[in-house]
């Protein structure tokens, strides 16, 4: 329990200064260090395991190693059918999200500033956001058909609600002091929208778009997956999972991994910036 | 008793990861009698509530001797109980509930708590506030729930770190008088750790003035204003002459630390 | 002496209830109203209410929706038990040893950001098609929230309240109960609320990819043959299970852990 031993003394931090126990190079960066060592550590073990272990038949058929996964990526884009499954992927992505977007915000900032539709709408949201999309998924087939749109509606549907609800609480959550202030100089309600609310909700906003864009590539692989569609990663995945080629599968998984942490990187850079002017709040789910 | 709380020589130095060490206290000494109101103020990082710290034996000192009534302190005990400067109560129990911590660490009985809890409840001016949560009261109430909790293990030494900092200044004199009434009814000896002078010599027997860190004992002074104290003391040419004599011992200090906040 | 949060009306309290409970009901009588009398049923594409509720009751009556929910239930209770069992210590010790903290950070939330559904063939083709590789796939997805919510809940442990216990002689143990679990147990029960949604989908999924019987199953095989009013009288089903589930925790949430507001 060492951090826990120190009582909180009230004093003062110092300055660290060119002397024995100043922080170096490796102690500063520790956490980075620790975390991309352990990683780099967890694919080195993982590479060598079948060179030292012997396998069983039904074990080798499993252990894609890591050089095995690069080389199905390679093959993949060689192949030239990497491409377009991205593409085709990507567009739903895109087209999900967009549409969320375009009906999230409007939507939200509605209900935020009026309680009576909020109250209304409230049973039917907390029923959809608590339940798994994929029991949609059969109905959804049924609608859309095999094809882009299938995957689009699952998209928009995981992506619509943390937009939904995160611009609804910054609508909210907008200072009543602040409208006061600002109707007081004489604002109609778009000028207060433009000049309280709005500003007030971006960081919520954001936070929302970065929730939602997790829930999004979760829409893609999952509509995929499962028959939404002919075309795209997702499918290149459970094709290559019906036909034992776990290399591809983790391939494709790594794929949607990357997209996953890049984009919501990029949205949380974002959002610090548009955050800047509020207090610090802690981090939790 | 005098000597009743000593400390000798007392020497104190952190040595946190990765940071150069910083000397807390040095050299320092003080001596309190029985049943004193004795402040201690100082600038800022000048050790004064890490003092505290190693009276209530939560940290030991590198050097020298921290004693009560001639013993070593070793450890927290009960004959001292320390009141925080940010309350400190525990957020998932009762006011009640927070109130017996001390005696439902020594293994005391939920009865035996519950009459003593109650007593003190009231004492502090919190009747009827017993099944209350922390967050449903106020700043002021929750300090009160603070002095209550300390004062029913019945310590000899109630050790107070900045107590009324975090509330209001309207809060603050009116905790202020409570405190002394609850300091005449209860006495025990009290050394109280602040920022403000007045706050010092209206409370205070005596009043130390520490130096900049590393903490030592710079001044002592007497406070010769009659007891029961009021608010009029307040505005009189002997209280105000304190204050100057305070200030002005302090000012050097933080004058040749470079500022006020010793960061 | 101090005020009290003021106590709300009866309208204040119960109005969102009312209201949401006014809108769930004209949205069914609307649905209904609009395939009776103005919109020609196809029954291939949709369905209506009384149709769908009848389908429920007979499903119930038949017992095939009671067999399914259980054969359903069952990889669930074991996934997430074995995510409670195991996710939380995982968490807590990162909280703990700093540096075990940092290295697995990295690691877990790129597992997390990862679409972990998507190795759900391989876990029900590895473990089969039986309960154990529906639990184990169940299990992958429940373990993060608990993990990261454990994390956080550990970090968030108080300093202050640490001292405090031990001021008034807290011992480890006590500093366990007093101050660690009842902070860390609100994480943790907000982590279930995530997680649950989560085994959710590992239920379904499983079900979808390979299975003779449950809920997922079910929904899936009524859309084959295209009984909508069933499917949907499933679908109804499953909704009504997840919201009881994770509203549930929230008011288990709200009434056991008062303190947390706004959180």
């Amino acid at each position: 329990m060492s951090d826990m031993d120190m009582p909180d003394t009230g004093l003062a931090p110092v300055e660290p200064v060119d002397d024995i126990n100043t922080p170096g190079f490796w102690e500063k960066n520790e956490s980075l260090f620790l975390g991309f060592g352990f990683i780099a550590l967890v694919i080195i073990i993982w590479q060598l395991v079948p060179s030292v272990f012997t396998l069983s038949k039904g074990m080798k058929l499993f252990f894609a190693t890591p050089t095995m996964i690069v080389g199905a990526f390679g093959d993949l884009i060689a192949s030239g059918k990497l491409w377009p499954a991205l593409q085709f992927s990507a567009s739903a992505f895109g087209l999900g999200l967009g549409l969320s977007i375009i009906v999230a915000l409007p939507l939200g900032v509605v209900m935020g500033r009026s309680q009576v539709l909020s109250d209304m709408f409230d049973p039917f949201i907390t029923a959809i956001n608590a339940t798994p999309r994929l029991v949609f998924l059969p109905l959804i087939l049924i609608w859309f058909g095999i094809g882009m749109w299938s995957v689009v509606v699952v998209v928009f549907i995981g992506a619509l609600f943390p937009l939904l609800i995160n611009t609804y609480e910054g609508v909210k959550n907008a200072d009543k002091l602040l409208i006061n202030v600002v109707k007081s100089y004489g604002a109609n309600e778009w000028e207060i929208n433009k000049l309280v609310v709005i500003p007030n909700s971006l960081p919520f906003i954001i936070a929302g778009l970065r929730l939602a864009i997790g829930r999004a590539v979760l829409g893609v692989v999952v509509a995929e997956f499962f028959g939404g569609s002919s075309n795209g990663v997702g499918v290149i995945m459970v094709r290559a999972s019906g036909s034992f080629q776990v290399d591809v599968v983790f391939a494709g998984l790594i794929l949607f991994m990357a997209m996953s942490l890049i984009l919501t990187g990029i949205v949380r850079s974002i959002e610090a910036r548009f955050s800047r002017w509020r207090p610090q709040q802690t981090k939790s789910f | 008793m005098a000597d009743y709380i000593k400390a000798e020589n007392i020497n104190l130095t952190f040595t946190p990861p990765n940071r150069r060490p910083v000397t807390a206290l040095q050299d320092f000494n003080l001596s309190v009698d029985e049943g004193e109101f004795v402040s201690i103020v100082g600038p800022s990082g000048c050790g004064k509530s890490t003092f505290l710290n190693v009276l209530l034996g939560l940290i030991p000192p590198n050097t020298g001797v921290m004693s009560i009534n001639g013993k070593t302190v070793s450890g927290p005990g009960q004959d001292r109980a320390m009141v925080f400067q940010e309350f400190g109560l525990l957020p998932w129990r009762t006011v009640m509930d927070n109130v017996g911590l001390g005696q439902e660490l020594r293994g005391v009985s939920k009865a035996e708590r519950r009459d003593a809890s109650q007593k003190f409840i009231e004492m502090v001016g919190l009747a009827g506030f017993e099944n209350h949560y922390p967050h449903e009261l106020s700043g002021g109430m929750k300090q009160r729930v603070g002095i209550a909790r300390a004062l029913v293990s019945d310590p000899d030494v109630l050790l107070m770190d900045e107590p009324f900092a975090a509330l209001d200044a309207q809060t603050r004199d009116i905790m202020q008088a409570e405190l002394l009434r609850i300091w005449q009814e209860a006495k025990k000896t009290v050394l109280f750790v602040t920022h403000q002078i007045e706050e010092a010599v209206y409370l205070s027997d005596r009043v130390i003035v520490m130096t900049k860190r590393p903490g030592r004992t710079k001044k002592l002074i007497d406070i010769p204003l009659a007891r029961p104290r009021d608010y009029e003391m307040r505005v009189t040419p002997e209280f105000n002459d304190l204050k100057l004599q305070i200030w002005n011992e302090l000012k050097d200090e933080i004058d040749s630390q470079g500022g006020p906040v010793n960061d | 002496m101090e005020e009290e949060v003021g106590k709300l009306t009866f309208w204040q309290t119960w109005r969102r209830l009312i209201i949401g409970g006014i809108a769930v009901i004209l949205f069914f009588l609307v649905w209904e109203a609009l395939l009776t009398w103005f919109i020609p049923l196809n029954k291939f594409v949709i369905s209506k209410p009384s149709l769908i509720f009848l389908g429920i009751a007979r499903d119930m009556e038949s017992g095939i929706l009671w067999r399914d929910l259980l054969v359903s239930g069952r990889p669930l209770l074991f996934g997430f038990g074995a995510a409670v069992l195991i996710g939380i210590p995982v968490g807590v010790v990162m909280g703990w040893r700093e540096r075990v903290g940092y290295s697995l950070d990295p690691l877990l939330t790129a597992l997390y950001a990862s679409p972990l559904v998507a190795v759900a063939p391989l876990v029900i083709i590895f473990f089969g098609v039986g309960v154990a590789g529906k639990a184990i796939l169940i299990f992958v997805l429940c373990v993060f929230p608990f993990v990261f919510n454990s994390l956080a809940g550990v970090r968030s442990v108080d300093p202050l309240l640490i001292n405090t216990v031990r001021s008034f002689g807290g011992k480890e143990m006590d500093l366990y109960r007093i101050v660690i679990v009842p902070t860390v147990l609100p994480f943790v029960i907000a982590g279930a609320r995530y997680a649950i949604g989560r085994g959710l989908i590992g239920v379904l999924v499983g079900e979808f990819f390979a299975a003779s019987e449950g809920v997922g199953y079910r929904i899936a095989w009524y859309g084959d043959m295209y009984v909508l009013d069933r499917m949907f009288g499933y679908i109804l089903v499953m909704m009504v299970v997840a919201i009881l589930f994770t509203e549930g925790i929230r008011w288990a949430e709200r009434t056991a852990f008062p303190w947390r507001v706004g959180m």
